[in-house]
């Protein structure tokens, strides 16, 4: 994977819910609230996946959204990088069993960076977003 | 004549090397442009397509102002004749050949009046 120049500047970050409950919407809005406001490093949620660094996905991919899911993945340009927001994306969390699942999000898109969590806290997503631009500068180093 | 010599018609001004030069700097302007563009873009792949809340892209006429809406006055002034001669363009063949049949007939008969 090549690493543009851009991703020294801002990390873009597109939100994809597959099936949440809204707990992990709630936590990503209030992570963007001035308590934290991450856009001062240049973390932002976009409106397009065609803007975006980073896909990032909450619920656990119902068999309607996935096709979609896999869809804006395919949208966000290269390179990119795909987090994982709460528990449903990481195991099906209370819906485990469900009749309706394709997911988790790992048996539909590559995954990078889990937060844990229902929902997980803002720090606990900020926290997720500093691990992902870890990866990205380790990725860069060994270019 | 000089050709590369600037021409005043008297409405405007023709001078083929400054277009020549305009050409040539906006050529330059848009090879710059392209340059900084993401090489990694896929071609022909979903990075291409419009994104429409993770949907698939209908067909572009589903989406978009039609061609037809463009004589749609047309029609509608016209609609008593439409309304009459759009139900006879069955698509079948043998009803167009029965028609042109027909009207021979007709023509046939109305020559043999006449003449």
């Amino acid at each position: 994977m090549k690493l543009t120049k851009s991703f020294n500047r801002s990390l873009w970050v597109f939100h994809l819910n597959s099936g949440s409950c809204n707990g992990c919407e709630i936590e990503i809005v209030a992570t963007i609230t001035p308590r934290y406001d991450p856009e001062r490093f240049g973390i932002k949620l976009v409106g397009s996946p065609k803007h975006a660094d980073v896909l990032l996905v909450t619920g656990p991919v119902t068999k309607k959204m996935a096709p979609k899911v896999r869809r804006v993945y395919e949208q966000v340009p290269d390179p990119k990088l795909v987090m994982c927001i709460g528990s449903c994306g990481q195991s099906g969390g209370v819906f485990y069993d469900s009749y309706n699942l394709d997911g988790p999000i790992d048996q539909v898109l590559p995954v990078d960076v889990y937060v844990p969590g229902c929902p997980p806290r803002p720090e606990a997503i900020i926290y997720g977003v500093v691990k992902a631009l870890e990866k990205l500068e380790r990725l860069e180093a060994a270019q | 004549m000089d050709l590369t010599a600037p021409v005043l018609t008297g409405y405007g001004m023709w001078a083929p090397v400054a277009w020549l030069a305009a050409f040539v700097a906006a050529t330059i302007v848009v090879y710059l442009l392209w340059k900084t563009g993401e090489s990694s873009y896929k071609k022909g792949t979903e990075q291409g397509r419009p994104y429409l809340s993770g949907n698939a892209e209908p067909e572009k006429g589903a989406v978009h102002i039609r061609a037809s809406n463009l004589y749609w006055g047309f029609l509608q002034a016209l609609k008593g004749y439409y309304d009459a001669i759009v139900p006879l363009h069955t698509g079948i063949l043998t009803d167009y050949m029965i028609w042109f049949v027909a009207v021979t007939a007709v023509l046939l008969v109305i020559v043999g009046v006449l003449s």
